[in-house]
């Protein structure tokens, strides 16, 4: 299951097990960001590198527009796959505390 | 445990709760349990990618194994084997290396091979056979060794 819908505070919550299966849904949200935006990864148990893709492809539209993506409350599972793909050094990333 | 699963992306929720009994029942820790997972998709969506006309299904297996005094003992170790079979498709190593620069600037990343490139990183032992059709991939984690 995934989840992804705006929190009260303007921040994007994402919910749940972001696999392959969800990258539509995924993709089809995000693609309606506009500006700087913050992503609460407080409850996402999981992402794959479908997952990554989308938050990739994300950052470089919204870079290109001089704003981007902050993710915050990144678990220690997430953040390490992160760190593996390098992505630490292309978003701003703030780890669950 | 085995079973198979149609080469769908729609198999990758049963494909989950197949592995997290598993894993749940043999008290598997978060640290393999993650790795596990991710590799089990990796793998998995692989295949259905590079093999999406092959009529047959994905035949996943999971294994746990102890070593330690006692086989239930909490501090034996464990260590968690995915078998995935794939009968008819194309050759692909993946544990052949391929080149992933993780520290290149946001303009010139592109999110291909990253899933091949964790997998490398995340297992303690990955093994790939060809022969006749048939591909096999082993991916091996074993408590211990919880880097994720």
């Amino acid at each position: 299951m995934f989840e992804i819908e705006y929190g009260d505070n303007g921040e994007v919550v994402c919910r749940g097990r972001l696999d392959a299966a969800q990258c539509e849904k995924a993709q089809g949200f995000m693609d309606g960001l506009v500006g700087a935006s913050t992503l609460d990864f407080a409850d996402l148990e999981y992402i794959s590198s479908a997952g990554l893709g989308i938050l990739l492809k994300t950052q470089k539209r919204l870079v290109g527009s001089s704003s981007g993506l902050r993710i915050i409350n990144v678990n220690n599972h997430i953040r390490d796959v992160f760190r593996y793909s390098g992505f630490h050094t292309i978003f701003d990333i703030e780890a669950k505390e | 445990m085995r079973r198979d699963f149609p080469r769908s992306l729609d198999s990758l929720s049963p494909l989950y709760e197949f592995a997290e009994e598993i894993l749940e029942t043999n008290e598997i820790s978060p640290g393999v349990r993650f790795p596990v997972h991710l590799a089990m998709e990796e793998l998995f969506v692989n295949m259905v990618k590079y093999n999406p006309d092959v009529p047959t299904d994905i035949t996943v297996e999971v294994t746990v194994t102890f070593s330690g005094e006692a086989s239930n003992d909490a501090a034996s170790s464990k260590e968690v084997t995915v078998t995935l079979v794939d009968d008819g498709g194309v050759e692909f190593d993946v544990t052949a290396k391929r080149h992933v620069n993780i520290d290149a600037p946001l303009e010139e990343r592109t999110p291909g091979g990253l899933g091949i490139h964790l997998i490398q990183n995340l297992a303690d032992r990955l093994e790939y056979t060809y022969k006749d059709g048939r591909g096999e991939v082993i991916f091996t984690k074993g408590s211990g060794n919880e880097d994720v």
